[in-house]
Order: structure tokens, then C-alpha cells, then sequence
């Protein structure tokens, strides 16, 4: 039977378990469970979120039922949570393993393999079949946290190039302002370019599960093979299915994380077929307009520099009620 | 009877298979399965018949099979039907 393991004992049990699999034992996780057989552990498994990780079964009692065991109680408790769909990394020798469990097999790169259960890259995909129109379309990803005229230059000037221009906004929660509110942004500043269709990029672009490093701060040794693995997701079921021939990237001068994704995308996506075009940011005076530096200001209670940073839609909502709710701690307390 | 809340029944041991229920207001059903090719119109053929037998006409149902029997996936599907009851 599959229990939930809290003592401290299980806990030093299920870390020996997985550490003697070859894993690292993480301490970020939302449910860990196991299976005792006579007083012993000898299954274990974690779910943070919608990643299933520190999966190990005791070698002497690998082949059986018991990754099974666990793997469906985890997805059980994550359905409970509210999530209909699952992801696990594995070794890419493991991958056929997880499909026998009806796992699809998302991207797969020298080191990792990714695989979904709960066939939600599908179900995503069919959910904006509507939108999708054969050409030679572009592709940008971004989280517009918040909106900028900079966003606004590499929009415009992507949509130029192309017949239909795919705007991802990244889905993931975990930046200061929430994906409805910099969708809204988003919707406002480009609803005069008619060749610009908004999506969201579920978890299969920039999230928790294909990039988490995005969200954290720089310097996970981890991140550069989940990157990877998110670049190899975009351009063999995400670019086939909008007919997207281009992603456009502005160049980045601040953030190590996403300079770093940037280099990965012109190593990885041209030769899949997806042509990367790097844009050189506008510049307001004294440095490139980036939402990181709209933060900086905001954090300091500086409203005068707005109007050279972000387009008037952004800028009334940052100042309105509910945009100051967001980032102004005077009003929170207020 | 209707799906009025989220409900899920199985395991995803070989011969078993998980049921997910979701209210929607149409009826969909998924079914991804192993042995799909061989025994996916058979499958979907039970599944039919125990929503028609249940009166289910709206909501997403997905199922992930490992080569169950019938009787099993009946027994699965059915049990997540009631689990999808209001309390």
C-alpha cells in the first residue's frame, strides 16, 4: 500500500532509497509517497506540482508493480490538487518505461527525456486549432511582466516579417504580475496589429516544468538541459503545428538566465527548422527598455520614467487601482 | 445521472486502467491506451455503452488503459460515475 511518508525516519529511508537510485534528494515537493514491506521502504516518489521526480524502487524488487503503485498515487493526489496532466524527466534509456504507463514522450535530448501523462500537449494544441493558419508564421515567447515598449518594438517589427505573427505569453504564475493582468497588458498594446494572434503558453513553453529556472534566480546547474528540453518541445510539436518558421528573440543584455536561454535557442532550434531572429532592443535614454527595469523603478515608487518605458495602455494600469495593488506596497497597507 | 465534480477511479497497473471525469458542457472522451491500435474500438465501444447506460450526456472523460477487460473497464468507469455524484 502507498503511504504518505512524514516521520523523520521515512524521510532518511526514502533519501537512502533515492539517493542509492542515482537521484538527488530534493526537499521541494508537494507530496512524497512510499511502500513499506516489512518495515522497509521500498518504493518512494515525489510530486512537486505537476513534475513527478525522486521516483527509485529498491533493485532487488525492480520489474514489478511497485513504480506503478506509486506513479498512481501521486497522479491521484495531483488530480485531487486539480491537475489533469504530469510530467517526469527521466534518463532517455527510462523513457519506454514511463510509456508502457501511458506517458507520452514531449522532448527528448542526450541526457533527459521529458514525458507527459494526461495527453495534455494535445489538448492544448487542439484548443487553438482554430487560430492556426498555414503560412510563413513567427513565433515570440514572453512574459511582458509588465508590458513594454520594448515588447511593443519586437512585436511590431517580428509582425512585419511574417504572415502571422504567434505571441506566447508565458501562463506560469511566479512573476510579480499575474498572467491575467500582463495578458491584458499584452491585449491592449497590440490589438492594432492585425497579424498578431495571443496565446498562452500552458506549461510547454517557459514554465515550472520545461525552464523552472526561469523563475528562480541565476545560477542553477540543472537549468541548461531542462532549457534545452524546453527548446526541443517548441520546435518539434509546438512550431509544426502553428506553421511556425521563425522565433524572435530580443537580445539580452541584463539577465544571465535568459541570455543563456537565448544562446540555446540559435544552437538548438535552427537545425529542427525553426530560424531564430535576434532583434537589438530600443534603447531609452541611459539604457535598453526591459521589464526588469520598469520593476526596479516601480519598487522605488518611481512613476515619472513610465511614460519612455512601457505604451500608454501598459502605463494606465500600472497606475490604476488595481495595477498599484500590485507593486505598490503603500497601497496594500493602505 | 451527470458528472457534477471531478472524479477519478483505477490504477495504472498492467490489466487496469485510470478514469478521469470532468463536468464540461459537452460530451468528449480520450481514450489512450497500449494497446490502442488492436483493441481502441473495442474500448471506446464499452465506454460508450456504460455512459448511455448511466444517461451521461455532457463531460470530459479520459481514460489511459493497460489492457484491461471489459468487466474492469466497466467496474472502472462506473465507479467513477458515482464518485462524479453530487454529495
Amino acid at each position: 500500500m502507498v503511504t504518505p511518508l512524514l516521520s523523520s525516519d521515512d524521510l532518511r529511508q526514502a533519501r537512502d532509497l533515492i539517493e542509492a537510485s542515482g537521484l538527488a534528494f530534493e526537499t521541494r515537493y508537494h507530496d512524497l509517497v512510499g511502500i513499506f514491506q516489512s518495515g522497509r521502504i521500498v518504493a518512494v516518489g515525489a510530486r512537486e506540482g505537476r513534475v513527478l521526480k525522486m521516483l527509485a524502487v529498491a533493485k532487488d524488487l525492480q520489474g514489478g508493480t511497485l513504480l506503478d503503485e506509486v506513479v498512481t498515487a501521486l497522479v491521484g493526489l495531483g488530480f485531487q490538487a486539480g491537475l489533469d496532466s504530469f510530467f517526469v524527466f527521466t534518463a532517455p534509456g527510462q523513457a519506454t518505461s514511463f510509456e508502457a504507463l501511458n506517458f507520452n514522450l514531449l522532448a527528448s535530448s542526450g541526457k533527459s527525456a521529458l514525458l507527459e501523462y494526461g495527453d495534455g500537449l494535445r489538448r492544448y494544441l487542439a484548443r487553438h486549432q482554430k487560430v492556426v493558419t498555414p503560412g510563413d508564421n513567427g513565433a515570440v515567447v514572453a512574459n511582458c511582466n509588465p508590458f513594454t515598449l520594448g515588447h511593443r518594438y519586437l512585436i511590431e517589427q517580428a509582425a512585419s516579417r511574417v504572415e502571422r505573427l504567434y505571441l506566447f505569453v508565458v501562463r506560469e504564475e511566479g512573476s510579480l504580475f499575474p498572467f491575467e493582468q500582463r495578458l491584458q497588458m499584452v491585449r491592449e498594446g497590440t490589438c492594432d496589429l492585425p497579424r498578431v494572434t495571443l496565446l498562452d503558453t500552458s506549461c510547454y513553453a517557459v514554465s515550472s516544468v520545461t525552464f523552472p529556472t526561469y523563475f528562480l534566480k541565476d545560477g542553477d546547474p540543472g537549468g541548461a538541459i531542462q532549457m534545452e528540453l524546453d527548446l526541443l518541445l517548441f520546435a518539434g510539436r509546438i512550431a509544426p503545428h502553428f506553421h511556425i518558421k521563425t522565433r524572435f528573440v530580443g537580445s539580452e543584455p541584463l539577465s544571465r538566465t535568459t541570455a543563456s536561454y537565448n544562446q540555446a535557442m540559435h544552437r538548438v532550434l535552427p537545425p529542427l527548422g525553426v530560424a531564430v531572429t535576434e532583434l537589438e532592443r530600443i534603447g531609452a535614454p541611459g539604457a535598453a527598455i526591459s521589464a526588469s527595469l520598469v520593476r526596479e523603478q516601480l519598487a522605488r515608487g518611481e512613476t515619472s520614467g513610465l511614460t519612455a518605458l512601457v505604451p500608454e495602455s501598459s502605463r494606465s494600469f500600472l497606475l490604476s487601482r488595481e495595477g498599484r495593488r500590485i507593486w505598490d506596497k503603500k497601497e496594500v497597507a493602505a | 445521472m451527470r458528472i457534477a465534480k471531478k472524479a477519478q477511479a483505477g490504477t495504472m497497473q498492467s490489466s487496469d486502467l485510470m478514469v478521469f471525469l470532468e463536468p464540461a458542457g459537452t460530451l468528449t472522451v480520450t481514450i489512450e491506451s497500449t494497446v490502442l491500435k488492436q483493441f481502441g474500438a473495442l474500448i471506446r465501444a464499452r465506454v460508450d455503452l456504460v455512459l448511455a447506460r448511466h444517461g451521461i450526456e455532457a463531460g470530459e472523460v479520459r481514460i489511459t488503459d493497460r489492457g484491461a477487460l471489459d468487466y474492469a473497464i466497466e467496474a472502472r468507469l462506473e465507479t467513477a460515475l458515482l464518485r462524479a455524484q453530487e454529495d
